[in-house]
């Protein structure tokens, strides 16, 4: 047993990967990833709560159970110091004795008692053929708690602590309702005493009524047994409520961290950004600022290059000798994405120009495709009408190729060309976009462990 | 009790806790145990220190041989009592729920009720029954309410009255269900019957659970190389003549009620098996899996603990259609004279009525009712089975 000494992170995790291989043909032949989580770091330190917050596919659920080690993750370090492991040292050959994902299985046993999950879904967190007191009890019998009698009490003791009365021992999941469920399975993690929870969308299953209720249990609880917490939702709001820090993901990346305070009132991230105009807000006459995403949403697959977001961004740079109006400059480059995806369909545009009041000559098709693009009739910037233009004229003429080329070489923003790296704002708030590195004159590395 | 210090679940000194875990064995284990070696000492003793022809039980004044089929009979009614029935008893909560969805089903509680009685009556009945006598005398002898002409039984036991056709002999209390065509009594060899179709059923449901459930439920909880291999084998074993590898077995070397159950019993669990694996399979993508693999609970314990009693509404699904199948297909060779003469089967009794069809109907009607009803029950018991003991279906209609 070793103590903590400084501000030691109970959990580091450092560059996790997990990829998921796509195989084809009899050979299983590997012919390319998922990558639900793509190189993700960030510290939990004890007693706290992070969220991490994405929108569904994101990889969020994929890096809880890559953490708490359900799947074994392709790369990276998830360095656990909870349970006696404080102030331990690198080995010589550079691996870590607190990186869950080398670890034996004894370690990893042991491991078990210190970190727990609470899952999404209540109905099915529990085996139907066993009474919920046996659910609870069986990480106690499973880690040599032999005395039946012992095991009785310490659930039964339990299941009050968590609003829930001794008597619902013996009862079956089936006889409870899914607030009740989510409250026992806290009970479950709780049991064998564990010094950090992994929470995966605690709460999305649950009726608005019950879901308060539910996130103070766990507050409350976390404030009496001094919990860590990673708190996984694709819900702000419930992130406001319980989380110290927040860390936003997007396709398998962390795009911005920080504390949550700074995050929700000075988000440097335009997707941190677009997800804050989401949370509903109680004032009907507020002004809200409703940012919408457009664009195609990329697949783990295949991401986009350069900035993972630039596909959606509603602040995507323009490059240089190009100045339009920033909207019109999101639907060029989606027009652009289109028509190289070849998802352009011109014959479906000549048939509505058709029937439609107009002539349904060339001019009506075009206005079609702009209307259909969101594009303006004239840009503030000669040259982008000139090249739109000439692209729509290869269009029509069938020439899809060359539209793709005239638009791809005359429309490009440095997001798909170069990586963002973390940017520091100050007090651990960090995110990766190249707004801020700009902003910030020179852009500084990305801080070391901290 | 619950402001006990040692109760609070952050006042577990697990290192004191791991220190001291033996395993405990389970109430269940445990009594399969007491029960299994005193039986295999049995088996030992039977075989080493006593003769082919000596009874077992010689030592305490019983003259009986114990046979192989016996042997595992009594294996299998163990694990029925301590892994069927006494965690029914244990877990008082739920036994209650199936039965009171059970009880919805009419049909299936006359059925199991009727399947009860066979096995009461099978299982103790050729203990207080002496075995039918063969009496030439009094064959051919009517049931009760039925009559036959006089010239079949040698000596007419019941009242013989004149009828248009000649003398009619009547049945009689001495034999209620009449006799067969070497005089022995009816209902006797009907319950000895019963005995056979509850070792048929018993040890064929031991055989195809054990092999069927531990492929099927290994083979989706571990996936991969596991699953290919144990599947394949179970393509190639699901092509295998068993009929045609039973002729020749009893031809070559001759073969009674044990090569049929056995035979028949180690090649008839594909089926079960890959039904459980594709069950399984849906039941290990749950959470609770998740959450019971997160406790750090090692393989055996989720497949046991976990898997099994989730897939235990599909296994007992298609027993409830294997075993009829088996009573028939007994019934089916013993009609055909592939069975075996010595075991009192209904099936045998079946086809000792053969020739006399014309003018004793009896001999092969009465089991022929029996085997019908049993089916029949069967067939009602697994439906209501398998709507009684899915709780989640039954919560998510609600």
């Amino acid at each position: 047993m070793t103590e903590r000494v400084g501000d030691e992170p109970l959990l580091s995790v450092r560059d996790l990967e997990k990829h998921y291989p796509i195989t084809q043909g009899y050979l299983s032949r590997e012919v390319g990833a998922a990558r639900a989580v793509d190189g993700i770091s960030f510290d939990l330190r004890p007693g706290e709560t992070l969220g991490l917050v994405g929108e569904s596919g994101c990889g969020k659920s994929t890096a809880a159970t890559s953490i708490i080690n359900l799947e074994t993750p392709t790369g990276g370090e998830v360095l656990f110091n909870g349970g006696g492991r404080w102030n331990r040292q690198r080995n010589e050959d550079g691996s870590h004795p607190n990186d869950v994902t080398a670890f034996a299985d004894d370690e990893l046993f042991a491991f078990r008692r210190d970190a727990q999950m609470i899952f999404q879904d209540p109905s099915s967190s529990f085996d139907p053929r066993m009474s919920i007191g046996s659910s609870v009890a069986e990480p106690l019998q499973v880690h040599g708690m032999t005395d039946q009698g012992r095991r009785r009490a310490i659930v039964e003791d339990l299941l009050e602590q968590v609003g829930l009365a001794a008597k619902d021992y013996d009862r079956y999941p089936h006889e409870f309702s899914g607030g009740q469920k989510q409250r026992i399975a806290l009970a479950r993690a709780l049991v064998l005493n564990p010094e950090l929870i992994v929470a995966d969308e605690p709460v999305s299953a649950l009726d608005v009524s019950i879901r308060a209720e539910i996130l103070s249990l766990i507050s409350d609880l976390q404030d009496e047994y001094g919990l860590s917490m990673l708190f996984i939702s694709h819900d702000m709001s419930v992130i406001r409520e319980v989380c110290d820090r927040v860390a936003v993901m997007y396709l398998g990346e962390i795009v911005e961290i920080g504390d949550a305070e700074e995050v929700f009132t000075d988000p440097q991230h335009p997707y941190t950004e677009a997800l804050l105009s989401a949370i509903p807000t109680a004032d009907p006459r507020a002004e809200q600022a409703n940012i919408e995403l457009r664009g195609t949403v990329p697949t783990p697959t295949n991401p986009p290059s350069g900035c993972r977001f630039h596909t959606r961004c509603h602040r995507v740079i323009q490059p240089d000798g190009i100045d339009i109006d920033q909207e019109n400059w999101r639907s060029l480059l989606n027009f652009r994405d289109e028509v190289l995806a070849g998802q352009v369909d011109v014959e479906s545009a000549r048939e509505i120009a058709s029937t439609a009041a107009g002539e349904g000559d060339d001019a009506d098709i075009k206005s079609e495709l702009r209307t259909e693009f969101d594009l303006p009739e004239s840009f503030a910037d000669a040259s982008v009408d000139e090249t739109l233009a000439d692209a729509l004229d290869s269009l029509l003429d069938g020439d899809d190729e060359t539209a793709a080329e005239q638009l791809s070489t005359a429309f490009t923003t440095p997001c798909e060309q170069s990586e963002p790296v973390m940017t520091d704002h100050g007090d651990g708030h960090q995110s990766q976009c190249l707004l801020n590195e700009s902003a910030q004159s020179a852009p500084q590395p990305t801080p070391s462990d901290d | 009790m619950a402001t006990d210090k040692s109760s609070r679940f952050d006042n577990v000194d697990w290192e004191a806790v791991t220190a001291d875990s033996g395993r405990a064995l389970s109430t269940n284990l445990l009594g399969t145990l007491l029960c299994v070696v005193p039986l295999i000492a049995l088996l030992v003793y039977d075989f080493v220190a006593l003769g082919q022809y000596e009874d077992t039980f010689a030592f305490v004044g019983i003259g009986y041989d114990v046979t192989q089929l016996d042997w595992l009979f009594a294996l299998s009614l163990i694990l029925f009592v301590f892994y069927a029935l006494l965690p029914l008893y244990q877990n008082p909560r739920i036994t209650r729920y199936y039965w009171r969805e059970f009880k919805r089903n009419r049909p299936a509680v006359v059925s199991l009720a009727f399947l009860t009685f066979v096995f009461v009556v099978g299982l103790l009945g050729p203990i207080f029954i002496s075995q039918p006598e063969i009496d030439l005398v009094t064959q051919y002898q009517p049931p009760i309410g039925m009559s036959v002409q006089n010239t079949y039984p040698v000596q007419c036991l019941g009242e013989v009255t004149s009828g248009a056709s000649g003398q009619l002999c009547h049945g009689s209390l001495a034999h209620p269900l009449g006799t067969d065509s070497r005089g022995r009594d009816i209902l006797v060899m009907l319950i000895y019957g019963m005995q056979v179709t509850v070792k048929i059923a018993f040890i064929t449901s031991l055989i195809v659970i054990t092999i069927g459930t531990a492929v099927g439920t290994v083979a989706a909880y571990s996936g991969g190389m596991i699953d290919e291999v144990l599947m394949r084998y179970v393509d190639v074993q699901q092509s295998f003549p068993t009929f045609i590898a039973y002729l020749l077995i009893l031809y070559a070397y001759g073969g009674g009620l044990f090569l049929f159950i056995v035979l028949f019993g180690t090649f008839a669990w594909e089926g079960t098996a890959r039904y459980v694996r594709s069950n399984a399979l849906t039941k290990s993508e749950d959470e609770f899996m998740k959450s019971a693999e997160l406790t750090g609970a090692s393989t055996y314990h989720i497949i046991t603990r976990h898997l099994i009693p989730n897939t235990a509404s599909s296994i007992i699904t298609i027993l409830t259609l294997l075993v009829p199948g088996f009573i028939l297909a007994e019934a089916q060779l013993a009609f055909l004279g592939l069975g075996d003469p010595t075991a009192p089967s209904w099936g045998q009794l079946l086809s000792t009525g053969r020739d006399a069809l014309p003018y004793a109907p009896w001999i092969t009607l009465m089991p022929g009712f029996l085997i019908f009803l049993t089916i029949l029950a069967f067939n009602f018991l697994g439906d209501a089975v398998l709507d009684a003991l899915n709780p989640e279906a039954q919560a998510e209609s609600e």
